[in-house]
């Protein structure tokens, strides 16, 4: 199969918030793809195809919204396509848009994700409509618990994964939570939703977009600002439930990381990646998935949180726009841990810019934690070979 | 995947902008073969699982196939399952107050490995158990509907609602607690 590379030249998002009763569902959507078309130099007009996502339609209660939304997306009349991997699909979403970029089916590719969470009750949705839910908090509860069990991490490892995400979120004008007063105190303090989660160890739930325009080397060329470039991508799934199963180091998300890391040629994860965006709903995601995705060795993913090695200022940085932690638009949350990612290696990060990001990781996770999704992007094609 | 933070909070004054407004789709899910096999079992209190013939892992709710060798499981791998079992892991929600919820507090949900054969049944009730007690290793038997007023309208292909509307929930048998070692690699 031919394979060229993908760069990605524009990158939008909206401002995430509780509520954005400023605007449709169309209109969300149009905010982030205008502003990624602003940010490649391009009109609607220019754009070959548009590859949406989105979480569970029973989340918004508007079934199959790529139709209705085909015109709003200017899409009408071009190929159209839309992605389901759960809370994943934002990342899943990008990477296909991608592929159809890396396999010359199109040139300039437009990929969109969104969440309108106050128009509809994801809890409800989970549920089926039926009493009793107890939202993805109280699928993950346990597996955070057996985790703590296992790894002997200290309780606080949570709280401050919690503080050091709403922190980033203040450098991050987009970001949803703006928790300027937070502390371990109030993380520490904060109602128990779902035992072991604390209220502030949880994700918000928040309208938002993003977008992002992706094409070949030749339209690279022609973009007005440096273009962040694809140096893999993975995916991959396993059931959510079967006997013997282990949902804290999901099999899936270890293949996962390992053929992203072996296709960007990655020996090294923690030296050779400069910054990562890792889908964090739950603070104690964090050093699970350092762990799961082997960044870390068993039982030592909490001792990066604890050492502050994934704080900005760290040796590898996690979330520092602040993360799913400080904004949750479902379907739109992997994407934006994408989009950030690319952002980070075109030094366009604003505030929350981790000093010399050349490799970054993106990262989204779904379902009961059995869908994967991720990319490495790079300030160059050779950034990797470069970051020895 | 979400909590609601109260970070900004409605001005009662504010023009409405958003109503809720609520509406119903009626639909009957037609139950296939292997499941209504498993809703006649709970009907007759009987929980009833299959246990692959390669690796022997048991499945409950059946599904008709093992995922992990890829083969298909029959009424031939049928095994009849107890009702009896250990709490391997658990959490307690804060119930949110969506539409529907009747919950309005903490409850515990739990992870039940079910005695020899084996089987785990997930998101399971306790009964007559304060949440704070409620803990790993605790042995718990099922509590059943009474036969008259079981019903199976809850279960459907997915495993949604694994056994609800025939078992109501799990109490302690009083039973000393069995030692996490001796079902480490079975918490799932």
């Amino acid at each position: 199969m031919s394979h060229q590379p993908c760069a990605i030249i524009g990158i939008g998002q909206t401002k995430h918030k509780k509520r954005r009763d400023d605007v449709s569902l169309p209109g969300l959507v149009r905010e982030a793809a205008q502003r990624a078309l602003d940010d490649a130099g391009m009109n609607w007009s220019d754009i070959d195809a548009v590859v949406l996502g989105k979480a569970p339609d029973p989340f918004e209660g508007v079934m199959m919204p790529e139709l209705s939304m085909a015109d709003a997306l200017g899409a009408a009349g071009k190929p159209l396509m839309r992605v389901h991997t759960a809370g994943s699909v934002g990342g899943t979403t990008a990477i296909v848009a991608a592929h159809l970029i890396e396999n010359g089916i199109h040139e300039r590719v437009l990929t969109v994700a969104y969440e309108k969470q106050a128009e509809g009750n994801a809890q409800w949705g989970l549920a089926g409509g039926r009493s009793g839910g107890m939202g993805a908090g109280g699928i993950f509860a346990p597996w955070m618990r057996s985790y703590i069990q296992h790894s002997g991490a200290p309780e606080d490892i949570g709280w401050k994964v919690a503080v050091k995400d709403r922190k980033n979120a203040l450098k991050n004008p987009y970001a949803h939570l703006q928790l300027k007063d937070i502390s371990i105190e109030k993380v520490k303090e904060s109602p128990m939703l779902w035992e072991p989660i604390h209220f502030l160890e949880s994700c918000p739930s928040s309208d938002g977009a993003c977008a992002m325009v992706l094409t070949n080397e030749d339209g690279a060329k022609r973009a007005p600002k440096p273009p962040a470039w694809v140096l893999a991508t993975a995916m991959r799934s396993e059931l959510g439930q079967f006997p013997g199963r282990d949902p804290v180091r999901p099999q899936a998300g270890v293949e996962c990381a390992h053929i992203l890391y072996d296709s960007a040629g990655i020996t090294d994860p923690r030296a050779q990646i400069d910054v990562a965006e890792i889908y964090v709903p739950f603070s104690w995601y964090e050093p699970m998935w350092l762990e799961g995705h082997d960044i870390a060795g068993p039982g030592e993913g909490w001792q990066m949180t604890e050492s502050g090695a994934t704080e900005i200022t760290g040796d590898f940085p996690v979330n520092p726009s602040g993360g799913v932690l400080s904004s949750n638009p479902i379907g739109a949350s992997g994407m934006l841990r994408f989009a950030e990612a690319a952002l980070q290696v075109r030094g366009a990060a604003g505030e929350h810019q981790v000093d010399d990001a050349t490799v970054a990781l993106g990262h989204a996770y779904g379902g009961a934690a059995q869908y994967f999704s991720m990319w490495i992007v790079g300030a160059s094609l050779d950034a990797v070979a470069q970051n020895k | 995947m979400s909590a609601s933070l109260p970070d900004e909070t409605i001005d009662p004054n504010a023009p409405v902008a958003n109503m809720d407004y609520f509406m119903a789709l009626e639909f009957k899910e037609t139950i296939c073969p292997v499941v209504q096999r498993y809703t006649d079992g709970l009907l007759a209190g009987k929980i009833i699982g299959h246990r692959c013939s390669q690796c022997g892992l048991v499945y409950v709710p059946p599904r008709g196939y093992c995922p992990i060798d890829v083969l298909e499981t029959t009424e031939e791998d049928e095994v009849e399952l107890a009702d009896r079992g250990i709490v391997t892991n658990y959490t307690v929600v804060t119930p949110v107050q969506y539409y529907g919820q009747e919950a309005t507090e903490p409850f515990a949900k739990v992870s039940v490995l079910l005695d020899e054969p084996g089987g785990m049944l997930s998101l399971q009730d306790v009964l007559e158990v304060p949440v704070e007690q409620v803990r790993i290793g605790m042995r718990l038997e099922a509590v059943w509907v009474p036969e008259s007023d079981r019903t199976v309208e809850e279960i459907g292909n997915r495993s949604w609602g694994s056994a609800d509307g025939c078992i109501l929930g799990w109490r302690a048998t009083g039973e000393p607690d069995v030692p996490p070692d001796q079902f480490n690699d079975r918490v799932f």
